[in-house]
């Protein structure tokens, strides 16, 4: 130290005001040390726990507000897509439920239109051609079942409350028509041919009484010596329809 | 003699002692008291071996010079300027003057004493 070395040899000259000058030296040596003791424990300490150089801290800090700013951006972002997810699931929870309904609708207007087969309590109507045979200089036509016959006889079904009707396994629908080509009888393009079970679904005994009714047209072939027969049965089953759709000239139209 | 060196010693144990944790903003301040000190400890030193050793100028020499130093910290903080860096580089010619002139002077001493 240099003030050991100075105040070692005593100079003459350098005792004017010792006691002064010794204390504001030993004052400010000990002001100095203790603020570079500090000082450098600060920075030991620093440096022992964040390993970087107090010089470098401006410029971490600087990284440091940018990162956090860009922290709070991604945060937001965060928080926006978190709104957005929880919308989508929302979403695909009532797509679900949607498609559910959806799916239910389809089952019920299938089984409303005769895509399904159905079963339930119901009524048998069995036609043939009749026995008889034709007498002298009777027309043939009397004796046989027209196509006329059968469908007056599904109508009264449809009339007397059938839900679902079947001619020989053919289901008959909105659209099935009941003609005759020749001497066939024709059902949704199909071909009949004698008996003619007609199978019907619906209030066993309104169907039996509205059918056997005085004037109807069971009583009106049977009156023409026509083999009728009906039964009521507590299940019946009708089959599916199994032919096509088609709209070539019909659009759905806007107006209810 | 002993009690400037016994001065420094306290000075040392009480910052071994008490452990003040300076702020990191500050860090730029105490290192520029610790300027200011030296180089008015070496200023006092010289002054004492020329033997023109004034208390007045000793202590309002550190007291102004560490004040100002520490106000263009701040103003350099202020600007987003290094201007603490003119305040360090300043101190440190003034300490190598210092210990320049000191060196001379005691040279001289000897030089003198040994003839």
């Amino acid at each position: 130290m240099p003030d050991h070395r100075t105040a070692g040899p005593s100079p003459p000259g350098m005792r004017a005001r010792p006691g002064r000058w010794a204390a504001a030296m030993a004052t400010l040596l000990a002001v100095a040390g203790f603020l570079a003791v500090t000082q450098a424990r600060t920075e030991w300490q620093i440096r022992r726990t964040l390993r970087i150089p107090s010089t470098r801290l401006e410029e971490l800090a600087f990284e440091l507000r940018e990162q956090e700013r860009r922290r709070a951006a991604l945060e937001g972002q965060v928080g926006e897509l978190r709104v957005r997810l929880a919308e989508y699931e929302r979403a695909a929870a009532e797509g679900r439920t949607a498609a559910v309904r959806l799916s239910r609708d389809l089952q019920e207007l299938r089984a409303r239109v005769g895509l399904t087969a159905l079963e339930g309590p119901g009524v048998v109507v069995t036609l043939s051609d009749s026995t008889r045979p034709p007498r002298a200089g009777e027309d043939p036509n009397k004796t046989i079942l027209h196509y006329s016959d059968i469908a007056a006889v599904v109508a009264e079904l449809w009339a007397a409350g059938a839900e679902a009707v079947a001619l020989n396994g053919e289901r008959v629908i909105s659209n099935t028509g009941v003609n005759c080509v020749g001497t066939t009888i024709l059902c949704n393009t199909k071909r009949m041919a004698p008996p003619y079970v007609i199978t019907a679904i619906g209030d066993r005994a309104r169907l039996t009484e509205y059918l056997r009714r005085p004037g109807g047209v069971l009583e009106l072939l049977a009156a023409f010596d026509f083999p009728v027969r009906l039964a009521a049965y507590a299940r019946v089953q009708v089959p599916p329809y199994r032919g096509t759709f088609r709209f070539e000239y019909a659009g759905v139209s806007e107006k209810e | 003699m002993w009690l400037p060196v016994v001065g420094l010693v306290v000075g040392v144990a009480l910052g071994f002692l008490f452990s003040v944790e300076i702020p990191l903003g500050y860090v730029k301040y105490t290192a520029i008291m610790i300027l200011a000190a030296i180089d008015t400890i070496l200023g006092g030193l010289r002054a004492q071996v020329e033997d023109r050793f004034d208390l007045r100028i000793f202590l309002s020499g550190f007291v102004v010079n560490a004040a100002f130093a520490a106000l263009l910290t701040g103003i350099g903080d202020l600007l987003g300027l290094d201007i603490y860096l003119g305040a360090v580089i300043a101190f440190s010619i003034r300490i190598f003057d210092n210990v320049g002139f000191i060196r001379r002077d005691v040279l001289t001493h000897y030089l003198k004493i040994g003839r």
